[in-house]
């Protein structure tokens, strides 16, 4: 195809922050209808490719161009059935944080087009296939979202934003010295081209650990994740949403599509170090978020438990735990995403995140309330939502793998400290009598039900067909076994 | 003759000097002086490019390598680009066209210095670019503490040239010439490591290097913001170029040269990232941090060939938006609080600030990225992991500090409004300094073609 659909898909939305920010905050009205057009199209866009995509295709719409030949870097675009999931979820989650904050009023020239500069680089991470190309967008993404939560965050909010910065920062510089590495072994900067490199075990092991740190701060692997609650209760809510939803895909990401391909000797001696700190990281995320008085709090401790599936799924190594670990992180990219969502509006009505305070929402909004409760039970992995899919599929490849069993066991005691802590969220804010704050307050309106419904819908599809997620993800990550397997 | 016209661009910025120094009195304009020298500035630069590399000239006293033609053209720019912000600024409350003449004298000799392949002719043409600057520094001859901190600069300046010149001759009566052909023959003999490590404490102190960086940031701080925004780059960059050819000119040291760059990188890291922290003086900070990117810059230096490239790549790297920040230091005040609510009142100054901020960290696709990526993969290369951990490590900690800049320019609460007076000529200055940063990271490839500049 002569369209470099990819190169569309990825720097669309540059094109749009730009005009966005040029209308400034004098023609906000316009800018915003910009943004959405563009996060519009952006995702149309990425529909469009995936009723082209070729499950058993691997590897397609590669594009290909150098860019620094005197050090190797080219400008290298590819996707396959797990980037497609990741760059969907991108594409999706920018276009609804864009309509759910549509009625910004600080300064939202700046607060659009950081949204969309934000999905230039999260789309990008998801198909650069050269190192360098990698880095760039990995750390274009901390960019926007240090202004986003800087500027629109809670009271705290610049003290999140620099620490979510550095944290980051602190593990990609020691992941470019991961790339460094590899580069000067191999030759290459190409990411699919050192798969499968055969490297030196004892070499791999140290480059792993350097990408460890880069990916699992990202993730967050305990005890990684301090930035995280903080990022997150400071942050606004579409910040939040794409900071859960896309964000942390990209540490697991990482793993998937670096890690294991090209060090897969490092990958299995550290196997077991990973389902540990996989398996800490599930029980201590969800005893934590059992004891948080705050909602949005909760939500961002009960993704420390989720990723840590996805991190358990990443370890076992089998068909079964890598498309669980996809699952995952697409069901959670859902569900968190419709959590914040709707904590945020709860929060725009009373004024309050204390779950104390909040009661009642089922009697006095059942649309807000209902809807809380079923992003809940998917949350919890209910069989038929979504969340089910992916941590079943984890433990499953878990259980079948070398993970010792301990570690799993613990892992599967997280799946009922979930369901206990969004059960009893849900009796204290959706059930009961409706409390003094929710008295006087307003169902959902029509725009923020447009929102949340594309991700119900989501959460039941997959739910319920699985197949709907898992042909697109099934190929690829028997391909990064493949390449684990054959040097 | 053909030689000298090999020197048409170091002749221009001379001739530019010159005329700097009358051009008030004859046209009656303030700062006609920068108006004349920044478009003779940018036709040096264009002249260095299209001359290109030469071998020996002057009997090989001087030699146009890859190095030397990217210095040139990068100080004949920087110059250029420090110029037309003067040409709407002024240096200050005092007259600037003396300014311009000394910044003009001091890129003469930075331009020399690059291309240097004899020692005399480094040490002059080291003197040439040095001397302007610390009048440079003491511009304000009412300011008691930019006088402190000037002296300070001068003293400590001329006392480790002459270690330095010290050194020289100590080489030079090992090797019986003064050639850096020549320089071979210094061996790690008592007598050859005095001299090398001599040299070194020169070079050191012209790059602010610890330990011997302790002058900078009273210097800095005392000195006008516009002053330093020339002193603390230019010069550093011929000042790389020197230590690179240098460093490769001592090819029989067995090992002592690698010993003392690793020191002094790891002490330089250290120092500079760690006392930058807590400074709310833009001037200290940025005199810290340039302490911090020389550590980085003699990391490379250490690191072969392939190193020097890098090396001087990033001192250009550092150069660009470390002039940039320090310019805006002197239209906007220099104090932290200064900078705060910029963007609300000059957006698109602010947001090049993050531009120029960003690539100091090193994040891509700005130059400071390139420049650590290439640095580091040199190092990495020759085996030096552990001082690549410590650097990418000190790299984190100076996005702290940085960050305090950015905050204060978007987040910092400013009840009375900005000092600063529109000035088209600064705002062109800013523009291409922000080009500059953005497009040596983007197009790197075909500036790098251009050169010839390899790794």
């Amino acid at each position: 195809m002569d369209l470099p659909l990819l190169t569309v898909i990825v720097f669309l939305p540059l094109l749009g922050a730009a005009v966005v920010a040029l209308l400034g905050n004098a023609r906000a009205a316009a800018g915003r209808a910009v943004a959405a057009t563009v996060a519009v199209v952006d995702l149309a866009l990425v529909a469009w490719l995936a009723m082209r995509f070729d499950v058993d295709g691997g590897m397609q719409f590669v594009e290909k161009l150098t860019w620094v030949p005197q050090v190797g870097i080219t400008y290298h675009l590819a996707i396959d059935g797990m980037s497609l999931s990741m760059v969907a979820l991108s594409a999706l989650l920018t276009m609804l944080a864009i309509v759910a904050s549509w009625k910004t009023e600080k300064n939202p020239a700046l607060w659009f087009s950081m949204l969309l500069l934000l999905e230039v680089g999260m789309n990008g991470v998801f198909v650069a296939m050269d190192f360098v190309l990698f880095y760039v967008f990995w750390e274009l993404v901390l960019v926007p979202m240090y202004f986003l939560i800087a500027t629109w965050g809670g009271p705290r909010r610049q003290y999140a934003a620099v620490k979510f910065f550095l944290y980051t920062l602190f593990g990609s510089v020691f992941m470019l010295v991961g790339i460094i590495a590899l580069y000067l072994q191999t030759g290459t900067l190409d990411i699919l081209e050192m798969a499968g490199a055969g490297l030196d075990p004892t070499f791999q092991w140290w480059v792993f650990a350097a990408f460890f740190l880069g990916f699992a701060v990202k993730v967050p692997v305990f005890p990684l994740h301090t930035w995280l609650p903080d990022a997150h209760v400071e942050a606004p809510t579409a910040a939040s949403v794409l900071l859960a939803g896309v964000l942390l895909k990209m540490g697991s990401y990482g793993f998937l599509r670096i890690s294991l391909p090209i060090l897969p000797d490092a990958a299995a001696e550290w196997s077991t170090f990973i389902a540990a700190l996989a398996a800490i990281s599930i029980v201590y995320g969800a005893a934590v978020a059992f004891a948080q008085t705050d909602m949005k709090k909760l939500v961002a401790y009960s993704s420390v438990s989720h990723m840590g599936f996805v991190m358990l799924g990443i370890a076992s190594m089998t068909p079964e735990g890598l498309n669980g670990a996809v699952a995952v992180m697409f069901s959670h990219g859902v569900v968190t995403g419709m959590l914040f969502f709707l904590v945020g509006m709860v929060y725009d009505r009373t004024h309050t995140r204390m779950i104390a305070e909040v009661s009642g929402l089922s009697a006095k909004v059942p649309v807000a309330g209902g809807l809380l409760a079923f992003a809940s039970f998917a949350s919890l992995g209910l069989p038929g939502l979504s969340g089910f899919v992916g941590e079943f599929l984890s433990l499953l490849g878990a259980w079948a793998s070398d993970i010792p069993v301990g570690w799993v066991v613990t892992s599967a005691v997280g799946v009922l400290l979930a369901a206990a802590y969004m059960l009893w969220l849900v009796q204290r804010v959706v059930l009961g009598s409706p409390s003094e704050a929710v008295a006087g307050i307003t169902d959902l309106s029509v725009r923020e039900v447009a929102v949340l419904l594309p991700l119900v819908a989501l959460t039941l599809v997959v739910g319920l067909y699985w197949d709907s997620l898992l042909r697109f993800t099934d190929p690829a990550v028997r391909s990064v076994l493949a390449m684990m397997g054959g040097a | 003759m053909s030689e000298l016209l090999l020197l048409t661009p170091e002749l221009l910025v001379l001739l530019g000097a010159l005329i700097a120094l009358f051009a008030d009195r004859i046209t009656g304009h303030p700062r006609a002086a920068a108006h004349i020298g920044a478009p003779l500035a940018v036709i040096a630069a264009l002249v260095a490019a299209l001359i290109g590399t030469h071998g020996g000239v002057f009997a090989g006293m001087l030699a146009l390598d890859s190095l030397a033609v990217f210095a040139r053209v990068a100080i004949a720019l920087l110059l250029a680009f420090w110029l037309r912000w003067v040409s709407g600024r002024g240096a200050g409350a005092e007259r600037s066209a003396e300014a311009v003449a000394l910044a003009m004298l001091s890129a003469v000799g930075g331009m020399l210095m690059a291309s240097a392949r004899d020692l005399i002719v480094l040490f002059i043409s080291l003197e040439l670019s040095t001397m302007p600057a610390y009048v440079l520094m003491g511009y304000r001859r009412t300011d008691a503490r930019g006088l402190e901190g000037a002296l300070k600069y001068f003293l400590l300046s001329m006392l480790t040239s002459l270690i330095m010149l010290y050194g020289l001759s100590f080489a030079y009566g090992i090797s019986g010439s003064t050639a850096y052909a020549d320089l071979g023959v210094v061996d790690a003999g008592t007598l050859g490591q005095l001299a090398i490590a001599f040299v070194l404490v020169g070079l050191f102190a012209k790059l602010s290097a610890a330990p011997f960086h302790y002058w900078t940031p009273d210097a800095y701080a005392g000195a006008p913001a516009g002053s330093v925004a020339y002193v603390s780059t230019v010069p550093k960059i011929a000042g790389v170029v020197a230590l690179v050819q240098l460093v490769a000119a001592f090819a029989g040291n067995g090992g002592t040269i690698t010993v003392v760059l690793l020191a002094g990188s790891l002490l330089s890291m250290l120092v500079g990232n760690l006392a930058a922290y807590p400074q709310t003086d833009i001037r200290r900070l940025m005199a810290y941090s340039g302490v911090a990117h020389s550590g980085y810059i003699l990391l490379a230096a250490a690191a072969g060939s392939a190193g020097g490239t890098a090396a001087v790549f990033y001192a250009v790297a550092y150069a660009v938006p470390s002039m940039a920040i320090m310019l805006l230091g002197s239209e906007e005040g220099t104090a932290l609080d200064d900078l705060a609510g910029l963007a609300a009142r000059r957006p698109a100054v602010a947001w090049a600030s993050v531009v120029w901020l960003l690539s100091l960290i090193g994040i891509p696709p700005m130059v400071g990225f390139f420049g650590k990526l290439t640095m580091f993969t040199a190092a990495l290369d020759n085996g030096l992991l552990w001082i690549v951990a410590v650097a990418v490590t000190m790299s984190v900690v100076s996005a702290g500090y940085y960050f305090k800049i950015l905050r204060s320019v978007f987040f910092g609460e400013r009840l009375d409004a900005g000092r600063a007076t529109r000035s088209t000529a600064a705002v062109i200055a800013y523009a291409a300094l922000t080009v500059v940063t953005l497009a040596l990271g983007v197009l790197a490839s075909p500036v790098l073609e251009f050169f010839g500049l390899r790794f």
